[in-house]
């Protein structure tokens, strides 16, 4: 969501995740440490789209991720109509939204290894919610 | 809930987020299975993407491109659009 907000609204047309391998501008780069398989605390932004699903300022969840936005970029998620909504202990993005769209919302954890029957992860519920008023 | 949500995904049918991703909607509130589609799958054809979309764990994508066009045609329609 970052390298497509960096190419298409940003300019850098040769925005890329450094995943890949590929020759580019790595928006998406390899973290200083790992968080594959490890818990994090996210801090979430007042007012965010995040903090009102959660109905808390914070949040433990779990990650496999070992990329993230690259720290000297952080900037590009608060422009043109991002914002940052959730950060670690250490200050670095950890989830992004469009408030003034429907439901625009990108983690770099995974909320899906936190679900259980009757325990839904409070931004999944809140998209399923967003995609069944769509008409 | 009903909705028609895909989930853009690589990772096998049985590999564990792909598992979870699914369960994770379903916990959600989602009583329509969604349509899952891998990224070299998708057409272009923005209909299919239904009334939400999941972008999956599991980067790198076999056709990046594709998923960023998704991306983009979510973010300039409204169509809501969830990445983890």
């Amino acid at each position: 969501m970052l390298v497509e907000h960096a190419k298409n609204l940003l300019g850098m047309d040769d925005a890329m995740h450094d995943e890949y391998g590929n020759a580019g501008d790595p928006v998406i780069a390899r973290l200083s440490c790992s968080l594959q398989g490890g818990e994090i605390e996210v801090r979430f932004t007042r007012g965010s789209l995040f903090e009102r699903a959660h109905g808390a300022a914070t949040a433990v969840e779990q990650t496999t991720c070992n990329y993230g936005l690259r720290p000297d970029l952080n900037g590009l998620a608060n422009s043109s109509g991002m914002r940052v909504s959730a950060v670690d202990d250490t200050g670095e993005v950890r989830a992004i939204e469009r408030p003034d769209h429907p439901f625009f919302a990108g983690t770099l954890y995974q909320p899906q290894l936190t679900t259980a029957e009757g325990r839904p992860h409070p931004i999944l519920a809140a998209f399923v919610r967003a995609a069944c008023a769509v008409r | 809930m009903s909705a028609s949500v895909s989930v853009i995904i690589d990772l096998p049918s049985e590999q564990t987020y792909h598992v979870a991703t699914l369960g994770a909607l379903r916990h959600a509130g989602l009583d329509t299975p969604p349509r899952v589609l891998r990224s070299e799958e998708w057409d272009g054809d923005t209909s299919a993407l239904g009334t939400g979309v999941v972008i999956g764990p599991g980067s790198p994508y076999v056709d990046e491109a594709a998923v960023y066009e998704i991306i983009r045609h979510a973010r300039e329609t409204g169509l809501p659009l969830v990445g983890t």
